[in-house]
């Protein structure tokens, strides 16, 4: 069934044109250079500390690592952060989540 | 995402939280929907964040829950102004009665001034507008309206010509024009006065000079009527006429009168139009289909804002359009007279200048030729015949002209 609901909505994306991040429910990460970075559709802050940002997604866990990291704003589903952003990388728990 | 003014407003506290579940108390606050901002680690298990006063108080059951411990670090916004505001109560009332006093004091005149005056004494100036309230010290709200006063205060100054009243703040400036002393007639050269037209005298008043002619004479254009050269043969002096001599002056005047007349009546049909004026550009706005009239009378209005001295360059005007249509009038013979009688009579008093009167008409002649009906009138006028001629060649200096 969950194999179907993701085909179905992969087809619905191509076909209607539709932003991927809506249809996948992925985060949409939008940077201004390595100053600022504002990610939504996030599920939870699993660890914040000044070098890393580890948030919880629908499919696994996004890691922002930097220096300096302040959090400027949140909200359930969005998140501002600032600070010098060295890097990001995802750790997905696999195609048919856990 | 985050407002500053409103955070500003309900104010807001920073925070620093120990614990070593963090990540779990801010997941439960905003999914409580508590809202932080400025979220960093200052150390092991120690964060520093800001939050609202009133989330800080949906906080603490939260803390409890995850183990964690808050102190209040600083404080910010309007409440917090209050408090300290209230803490310095006497800054606070002292700011206040200083602006009410600021602007109690600005309410009265404290000085007034006089410009403009060339001979008369500014005190004198200065006391008439004592006598209508404006004074040192005067109360600006209990004066009456500047052009009321300005009224008042020329009615007790009789030299004064225009008094301007400007209020400058708590400066009044009474700009004082003064009246011009009466022009003194110019003395006049030595003179004759002499008859302009052939006339007959009706009335002759020499104030000033000999008069040479008697009523009821008849005189040629350029006779001498009163005399500037006074005195016998041994004792002359040559002085400048002056005097009134009127006489009667026979006119004939011919004028024609066409039977039919051309007028334009209105019709009652009518329209207004609104245009915006741009400069120099008049753009139509309402409403936008003109109606065209063969023959139309329009007049318009305009309104463009100025205010001292400058001028609005977007104005309005309309323009307001009646039609006309042309109607011809019969006239009857009679009628024809008459209009022609009223164009002689104004031709007449025109050519025989101002204060001159009609004292007899006579219609000599009447005929209607292509519908035209031509008059000729004979007019008795008395009308001020005496010009001035100066007296050349005479014996010139006054003080020798008795001692021959």
């Amino acid at each position: 069934m969950k194999r179907w609901s993701r085909r179905l909505r992969q087809l619905a994306g191509g076909v209607l044109e539709l932003p991927q991040d809506v249809v996948l429910e992925v985060p949409r990460i939008t940077m201004i250079g390595h100053l600022q970075m504002y990610i939504e559709n996030h599920r939870g802050v699993l660890h914040f500390s000044e070098k890393e940002l580890r948030l919880l997604l629908t499919n696994g866990q996004m890691i922002v690592s930097g220096e300096q990291l302040v959090i400027r704003a949140i909200l359930p589903e969005e998140v501002l952060l600032e600070g010098r952003i060295g890097g990001v990388k995802f750790l997905e728990t696999g195609p048919q989540g856990s | 995402m985050r407002n500053g003014l409103k955070e500003w407003i309900d104010g807001h506290v920073t925070i620093t939280v120990r614990g070593k579940r963090f990540e779990r108390l801010l997941n439960m606050a905003i999914r409580d929907g508590i809202r932080i901002w400025n979220i960093r680690r200052v150390g092991e298990d120690l964060t520093r964040c800001d939050i609202l006063i009133r989330d800080y108080f949906r906080l603490r059951p939260l803390l409890r829950e995850t183990g964690c411990r808050s102190h209040v670090e600083g404080r910010g916004g309007l409440p917090f102004w209050f408090i300290r505001l209230r803490r310095r109560a006497g800054l606070a009332i002292g700011a206040s009665l200083f602006f009410l006093g600021l602007y109690m004091l600005s309410s009265f005149v404290w000085s007034v001034e006089v410009t403009g005056t060339r001979h008369m004494d500014p005190q004198k100036v200065l006391l008439a507008a004592e006598q209508v309230g404006i004074k040192e010290g005067a109360w600006k709200v209990k004066l009456k309206e500047p052009l009321v006063l300005q009224k008042e205060l020329m009615s007790l100054l009789p030299e004064v010509t225009w008094v301007g009243i400007d209020f400058q703040g708590t400066k009044v400036q009474l700009q004082v024009v003064e009246k011009d002393a009466p022009v003194k007639p110019l003395p006049t050269s030595p003179r004759h006065l002499v008859a302009k037209k052939r006339a007959v005298i009706t009335k002759i008043l020499p104030e000033v000079g000999k008069s040479h002619v008697t009523i009821n004479q008849l005189v040629e254009k350029g006779q001498v009527l009163i005399s500037g050269i006074i005195g016998n043969e041994t004792r002359q002096q040559v002085v400048s006429a002056r005097g009134t001599v009127r006489g009667e002056v026979w006119y004939v005047s011919e004028t024609s009168v066409p039977l039919t007349q051309n007028m334009y009546r209105l019709t009652g049909e009518n329209q207004e139009q609104q245009y915006l004026l741009v400069g120099p550009y008049a753009v139509q706005v309402w409403p936008f289909n003109k109606e065209t009239f063969v023959h139309a009378e329009s007049t318009e209005s305009r309104f463009i804002p100025s205010y001292a001295g400058y001028t609005s360059p977007i104005g309005w005007k309309t323009v307001h359009t009646a039609e006309t249509e042309p109607i011809q009038r019969k006239l009857s013979v009679e009628e024809a007279t008459e209009i022609a009688k009223r164009f002689a009579r104004e031709d007449i008093l025109r050519k025989a200048g101002k204060d001159a009167e009609i004292s007899d008409e006579k219609v000599l002649h009447v005929t209607t030729e292509n519908g035209k009906v031509y008059l000729s009138i004979h007019f008795s006028v008395i009308e001020d015949i005496a010009v001035e001629q100066p007296i050349v060649g005479a014996p010139q200096p006054p003080a020798d002209a008795g001692k021959p």
